[in-house]
């Protein structure tokens, strides 16, 4: 809007003059196109009537839920009662679970890995025992526990090669992204590394044997250490590069180990040839990293010969090779033998936090109860 | 020659039928180069052109700030070392935005791009060597002949040459142009007229040659200067001479011109202003939160660097798996560079496709309210239309209502009621008329409101001398022309008033026949006569009458006189008969509300007549002050008068305008009324529609000042009524209305302080009634309540008188009336009727901004809970910006799992229904106070989305560390719980569940569970084991009971509060509320009304501006001996300036007040 005051002077001649508003003539301007538009739309008789839809008209059927005391009182006091039911289900059935934890770091004197932690001690080997007074019922999990580890420290969860271990030899030699596995993509001798990456090169290296002691002899509590990984991972994610001339190792040449490892991937497991190369049950499990720093890992089931009903009560003695370090960062080692039921381990937490939940939603249904109430009959008293 | 051109500012040069001359100038252009002189005739309207839009249209979204900042997340994903997700998980998000946002841009420029093809291919016809050829708009260059027909839309701006009327005038109307309906005329050249006009005008233009120097184009559309050269002489042109493109010519068979501006030089295009965006409150505190959320996030970043520096340099070099990797680097290098990884990890708590939905759904209830067939108007095929598609929400938010009178809240269609004649008053304000029989009457057009038999007889006996002096005054006492059409007379007023009077005259048996410059004609019952027109003493506001002077056929000197009632009471001869009845007559009509207008006559004696046309020529000829010279001239005529009558018109209020107000009023919006109308009328007006109650007392003048100047202006002060009032302090408040004219409030805008106390005044009273205001006091005052209350300003109106107060208030309406599309050129939005006002805001406004508020409150909570728990999980993974989420999930989250429920609320939610929306106006207050979104609410959002988002991580993370299972079963476990939280949330949100709101939730978790799914398959794992290394993730999750457990407790946690809420809500919310849902009361307009009116509000109108005046007195267009002459450019042409011609000048600077 302008206003040229100098220009008031020339009106037009005739003009609509019973609204003094028009008195000031004030020269308007801005006009768009559309006025044209307009017209043009205007001319064509094109009726703009807009259709009668319920969609245009905003009047869609619809369900318009109306809440009431009626339906919201009763709800939370059903939906508490639920939850405090799954509570004490699960709680229940969290106490059935036998669970027998070890902690064999070793960090105090009188502990029997004690002498294991000094560093110049290699091949320590350790023994830790403990005796069961009731049946632990199987099958029985042992598990292998590390505390104050970030494995989800995100520079080490990228540190491995997902193309390098679905068996591709064109990575064995060559990086996809370069940077991922280093410094553990080259040796020394710039030799490439295979598996790369800090994950691999980290692997749990303690092993365990569990023995259950009859009468002062050793009974060797067979392990179980097939399908402790997850199908996915050994069927799909990981594969082993073909062989060569049959052999295993010969796809590896031209790669060293990884550093830490003693011996190369193809070797991994002496006993079991199927169990080399990047589908050694252990390698899988340890490459699937923890979420937090206190994590711990299926390291064998216990299903076979005499136990697999679980372990009699008794007592029991579990030699440790002892070999990782965790020491330097305050980190602690520990095993874990446990049954497993439909809910899966032993977990109080899940089943407290139920209930928690549950009388919650109890206690407002009668909270609300009370409140309704009072004002339902202050509504009468006013009627 | 070329200087003396130059300092008289005419460097435009049209040389007439020279193609090659223009064509040699045309103005060309490439990319954003132009060159040349002479534009063409093609609209171009649209914004990109196929090589064009790609880097443009990114170039201006790219201007937005979110788009910036995600551009630049997406490059900081790109550097390997701080990328701690993948770059398409922002890319994929932006991507779609851009791809919306740029569909939407092309469309509109598409649509342009028709509207503009629509236009340049209209027809016109240009003079050829072959004759007049039939071309397209956009073929007429600077330079062609045009042959304009009667109703065509003018091309280009023409140089009238001549046209078939005599003297080659043309009627054009100009509605598009300036807003004002009525007939302009235009005249040509007499040397044009003369040399072209005749049976050879074909040849004759073809042969014209005549040189146009003119001013460069420009977007004055009131002046325009310029020369033309023919035959060796120089005729000065001025906007007389122009045909402007836009306008339509009327009431001319054809007319011929000359283009002068084509296409983007023509006036009306050069006037095109580019629209000012408006941005509403509820986006301006959005835009706020975005950036108090951005720089929460730096801050966050930052903290969580800090850790990670201490995290470096405390833990990790004892950590020898973790320090090696980070090669030695300082912890205060890994501290920055994990700031930027954090940076990148929380942006996705900025809500970048919030924008985009926002600006859908301000798009579809844009829609919504161009499809609502309650705003659709029948009479004019006009439904009602958004035309700035970002103000949605503030339609739910107005607070003050400042609205035009004329032709928004009344019809300004007038109609003749009643009247009053020797003591008697005829006709009724009955609703029901019977037609009175008019058959007699063979220049009865119909269209008359009145019925009274009696007055008929009377008059068709002639019983009374009366009756017939009264109806012969309206006959003759006026400015109007008449046009015959189908034998008819048809009349074109300066003013709807005179229009009504002489239409009603002509209906009763009195018809104005034809003028001539010095004869009227009248038929007074079938008998032709007469009269010689001796003088018009015109109308001005000043003296707010006018009269005539004639000869009747019987040689007698007659002065009839008709004016406002105090100034022709004050000028009747004294002891007039009658006195009484007539001022009950006045009291009664006004209580009718009921324009009146008194009708009076004097027999002047041949010698007085002498005298004072001697003494009004001298005037005319004296320097001096004319306009009071003229005036006191004038009053000595004007005097012992003898009342004929009084006329008694209605100006028809809008339909539905009391019920639109009166509803308004419930919903607590403050309406102002700004006229340029006297106070009378307005007063009368404002009690007439409900503005004001019957027993409201009005606050103005001298009392409003005094009140204005107490510290603390209070209206109860002013109450003189009795105790009652004072002790119900609400009442007092509710019973006043504060009246202002347009002088008054410029002397205040003076003093700054006074607008805000007169706001506050205004608080507390019905109504403000602004009378008198000029177009640009409207804006003033508009300015004025911006600036004094926090409330939203909405302004109403229908004439270009209003575009300035449409453009300054936060929303502008334009009603698409009679006075052409001015105002709804410049307004927000455009309806047909003052009533759809109701729906558009008490509906379409209320559901706008439930639906926005509720919509942008989610967007933050879902964003923002979505992003946090990344802070949390950094306390548990050494501050290493690993995410918490498979970078999928963070990229499809806002796109795909989570948009289309909640704008699918923001589509069809309705919190109560249309019905309730009208029925209950008191639900509108929740908008007007802001209460659902403002500081408080957005905090309280934000903190329940920290709340939700300690929830999602810390109950996922207590349960599963017990367990054996991995990082990526603890992800999908939470972004499940994410997913679920969020749709939880929005179901509780929707209350109107349509088809598409079930649908859209179900597609939504249908496509997170199948698409979740699809992405941990081995074909894409074997595709790319990068990209998609979640591989069995979740298949092995979903298989496990403790997972469904969590996410089950998880989400039951984090929606619990909100359920809670409700449920209280539910509980302590009384149970009558309930019934604003269910009920079915129907709501519907009363199409009438009844007044109560208990005080007499006299009204005085008539015309406001000066009438036909100047036509008749020059005799142009009307067959007169005397052809009026052209100005030529001699050296005695301002001498030849007749006296009448200055006396002209001086009516129409008197119309300027």
């Amino acid at each position: 809007m302008y206003n040229f005051p100098g220009f008031i002077k020339q009106a037009p001649i005739i003009r609509k003059t019973d609204r003094a508003d028009i008195c000031l003539k004030v020269h308007t301007v801005s006009l768009s196109f559309l006025s044209e538009d307009i017209r043009m739309k205007n001319e064509g008789k094109s009726a703009q009537r807009p259709d009668n839809t319920a969609f245009t008209q905003q009047r869609l059927p619809a369900w318009q839920p109306i809440l009431s005391a009626g339906i919201v009182i009763p709800g939370f006091l059903i939906i508490g009662l639920a939850f405090i039911g799954i509570g004490i289900g699960l709680f229940l059935t969290s106490q059935t679970i036998q669970v027998q934890e070890m902690d064999y770091t070793g960090v105090e004197k009188d502990s029997p890995c004690f002498r294991c932690t000094i560093p110049s001690n290699l091949n320590c080997t350790c023994e830790v025992t403990f005796s069961l007074s009731t049946l632990f019922t199987g099958p029985v999990f042992f598990y292998y526990g590390l505390s104050n580890y970030y494995q989800n420290f995100r520079r080490y969860g990228v540190s491995k090669d997902y193309n390098q271990l679905t068996g591709d030899t064109r990575y064995f030699k060559s990086r996809s992204p370069e940077e991922d596995c280093s410094p553990y993509s080259y040796d020394s001798n710039n030799n490439p590394i295979v598996p790369c990456g800090a994950i691999a090169n980290s692997i749990f290296n303690d092993t365990f044997e569990l023995y259950q002691i009859i009468n002062g002899t050793k009974k060797q509590v067979p392990l179980d250490g097939r399908g402790i990984s997850w199908w996915t991972d050994y069927n799909i994610k990981y594969r082993n590069p073909s062989p060569v001339n049959g052999s295993l190792a010969k796809a590896f040449d031209g790669t060293v180990k990884p550093i830490n490892w003693p011996r190369p991937a193809y070797e991994l497991d002496l006993t079991d040839p199927n169990n080399n190369g990047f589908l050694n049950q252990d390698f899988l499990v340890w490459m699937r990293r923890a979420a937090l720093p206190q994590f711990r890992k299926l390291y064998r089931r216990i299903t076979d010969g005499d136990y697999a009903a679980g372990l009699p009560a008794g007592n029991y003695s579990l030699t440790v090779h002892y070999n990782y370090p965790v020491l330097s960062f305050d980190g602690r080692k520990k095993v874990v033998f446990s049954n497993v039921s439909w809910m899966g381990g032993k977990n109080n937490f899940l089943g407290l936090a139920y209930l928690v939940v549950g009388s919650l939603c109890v206690v407002m249904s009668v909270v609300m109860l009370v409140v309704y109430a009072k004002f339902k009959f202050s509504d009468d008293d006013d009627a | 020659m070329a200087d003396s051109k130059t300092e008289r500012g005419v460097k435009w040069e049209v040389r007439a039928n020279d193609h090659y001359f223009h064509q040699s100038c045309r103005r060309k252009s490439f990319l954003c180069f132009r060159w040349g002189r002479y534009a063409d005739n093609v609209v171009r309207s649209y914004k990109y052109t196929p090589l064009t839009f790609l880097p443009l249209n990114l170039y201006e979204q790219f201007q937005r700030v979110a788009n910036l900042f995600f551009l630049l997340i997406v490059i900081l994903q790109c550097v390997p070392i701080i990328a701690t997700i993948p770059w398409y998980s922002t890319m994929l998000p932006l991507l779609f935005v851009l791809l919306v946002r740029g569909c939407k841009d092309l469309a509109t420029d598409l649509g342009r791009r028709r509207s503009d093809g629509q236009i340049n291919r209209r027809p016109c016809d240009i003079l050829t060597p072959e004759g007049f050829k039939t071309v397209k708009w956009k073929d007429v260059r600077v330079g062609d002949i045009l042959q304009v027909h009667k109703d065509q839309v003018i091309p280009a701006d023409l140089l009238l040459l001549c046209s078939t009327e005599p003297h080659s005038l043309c009627y054009v109307e100009t509605a598009d142009i300036d807003g004002e309906t009525n007939l302009k005329f235009r005249q040509a050249l007499s040397v044009t007229h003369t040399e072209l006009n005749g049976d050879s005008v074909k040849q004759n233009l073809a042969a014209f040659d005549g040189i146009v120097w003119c001013e460069k184009p420009n977007g004055n559309l009131h002046s325009f200067k310029g020369e033309l050269h023919w035959k060796g002489e120089r005729h000065l042109l001025d906007t007389d001479h122009l045909l402007l493109r836009g306008t339509v010519l009327r009431n001319t068979d054809i007319a011929y011109g000359l283009a002068i501006y084509t296409g983007s030089d023509s006036k009306i295009l050069q006037n095109c202003g580019k629209l000012k965006l408006k941005n509403t409150q509820v986006e301006m505190l959005l835009n706020k939160t975005v950036l108090v959320i951005l720089l929460f996030m730096i801050t966050t970043a930052l903290l969580l660097a800090v850790g990670a520096g201490l995290f470096e340099h405390r833990v990790s070099p004892k950590y020898d798996v973790v320090s090696v990797l980070q090669r030695d680097s300082s912890p205060a290098y890994l501290g920055f560079i994990t700031f930027w990884g954090y940076i990148i990890l929380l942006s996705p708590s900025m809500p970048m496709s919030l924008y985009i939905t926002f600006e859908v759904i301000h798009m579809v209830h844009c829609l919504l309210i161009g499809w609502d067939i309650e705003m659709y108007w029948e009479d004019n095929n006009s439904p009602a239309q958004a035309r700035t598609t970002t103000l949605n929400e503030e339609l739910g938010q107005v607070g003050h209502l400042l609205s035009d009178k004329t032709g928004t809240l009344t019809q300004n269609r007038l109609l003749f009621r009643q009247c009053f004649i020797a003591g008697h008053i005829y006709g009724d304000m009955s609703k029901e008329l019977k037609p009175l029989d008019l058959s007699w009457n063979r220049f009865s057009c119909g269209g008359l409101k009145f019925s009274d038999q009696r007055l008929v007889d009377k008059l068709r006996e002639r019983s009374s001398p009366e009756c017939q002096e009264f109806f012969t005054a309206l006959a003759l006492c006026h400015t109007v022309m008449s046009e015959w059409r189908d034998g008819l007379p048809h009349y074109q007023a300066a003013s709807p008033d005179e229009e009504a009077l002489v239409c009603a005259a002509r209906e009763l048996g009195w018809v104005f026949l034809s003028r001539t410059r010095e004869t009227l004609t009248i038929s007074e019952m079938g008998l032709t006569r007469n009269y010689q027109l001796l003088a018009l003493l015109d109308f001005t506001s000043k003296r707010r009458r006018m009269s005539v002077l004639v000869r009747d056929p019987g040689g007698q000197l007659k002065l009839y006189c008709k004016g406002a009632d105090i100034v022709v009471l004050e000028r009747l001869q004294r002891d007039w008969p009658l006195q009484e009845s007539t001022e009950r007559a006045l009291e009664l009509f006004a209580q009718g509300c009921l324009r009146t207008l008194c009708v009076a006559v004097r027999s002047v004696p041949e010698a007085l007549w002498t005298e004072w046309s001697r003494t009004l020529s001298q005037a005319g000829t004296s320097t001096g002050n004319q306009e009071t010279v003229l005036e006191e001239i004038y009053d000595q005529m004007e005097k012992d008068l003898t009342l004929l009558g009084v006329t008694a018109i209605e100006d028809r209020l809008q339909e539905g305008v009391p019920e639109t107000i009166a509803t308004l009023r419930r919903a607590g919006l403050k309406v102002w009324v700004l006229t340029g109308d006297k106070t009378e009328t307005a007063v009368n007006v404002g009690y007439a529609c409900k503005l004001m109650d019957p027993d409201t007392i009005l606050i103005q003048g001298e009392e409003l000042r005094q009140l204005l100047e107490s510290p603390s202006p209070d209206v109860h002060v002013m109450s003189k009524e009795p105790e009652v009032w004072i002790t119900d302090r609400r009442a007092v408040k509710s019973k006043a209305a504060l009246v202002i004219s347009g002088p008054e409030l410029a002397e205040m805008t003076k003093a700054p302080e006074w607008g805000a106390k007169f706001v506050a005044l205004s608080d507390q009273c019905q109504s403000v009634l602004c009378c008198r205001v000029t177009p640009a006091q409207k804006a003033e005052v508009v300015e004025m309540v911006r600036k004094h209350s926090t409330s939203i300003t909405m302004a109403i109106g229908d004439g270009a008188n209003d575009v300035n107060m449409i453009k300054t208030a936060h929303i502008g309406v334009g009603l698409c009336g009679v006075e052409g599309s001015q105002a709804v050129q410049n307004a927000d939005f455009a309806l047909a009727q003052f009533r759809f006002l109701r729906r558009l805001l008490l509906v379409h406004g209320h559901w706008s901004y439930y639906r926005i508020c509720i919509l942008l409150r989610y967007f933050l909570y879902k964003t923002t809970a979505f992003a946090l728990v990344h802070i949390w999980y950094s306390f548990y993974n050494g501050f290493s910006a690993q995410p918490m989420y498979e970078s999928w999930f963070i990229s499809l989250y806002t796109t795909l799992y989570t948009s289309l429920p909640i704008q699918c609320m923001g589509f069809f939610e309705q919190d109560v229904s249309t019905k309730s929306c009208l029925c209950w106006p008191e639900i509108y207050s929740i908008g007007q106070k802001e209460q659902l979104f403002n500081p408080l609410v957005l905090a309280i959002t934000l903190l329940y989305s920290v709340y939700t988002s300690i929830i999602l991580f810390f109950i996922p993370m207590g349960i599963l560390q017990y367990s054996a299972l991995d990082y990526q079963t603890l992800a999908v476990t939470v972004q499940t719980s994410v997913l679920l939280t969020m749709t939880v949330e929005v179901i509780l949100h929707t209350k109107f569940w349509t088809k598409y709101s079930v649908a859209a939730v179900v597609f939504s978790l249908v496509a997170f569970f199948l698409s979740t799914l699809a992405l941990h398959s081995t074909r894409l794992f074997t595709a790319s084991p990068k990209d998609y290394f979640f591989l069995g993730a979740s298949p092995n999750a979903y298989s496990t009971p403790e997972v469904w457990l969590t996410i089950c407790l998880t989400t039951c946690i984090a929606v619990l509060p909100s359920i809670t809420i409700r449920a209280l809500g539910v509980v302590l919310t009384n149970p009558n509320k309930h019934k604003i849902h269910s009920s079915n009361k129907p709501v519907e307009l009363k199409s009438w009304f009844q007044r109560g009116t208990l005080q007499r509000r006299s009204s005085y109108a008539v015309s406001q501006g000066k009438g036909f005046g100047k036509l008749i007195t020059t005799g142009v267009g009307l067959p007169s001996t005397a052809p009026p002459q052209d100005r030529r450019v001699t050296a005695d042409s301002l001498k030849k300036e007749s006296p009448q011609g200055s006396l002209i000048e001086m009516n129409s600077g008197d119309v300027a007040c």
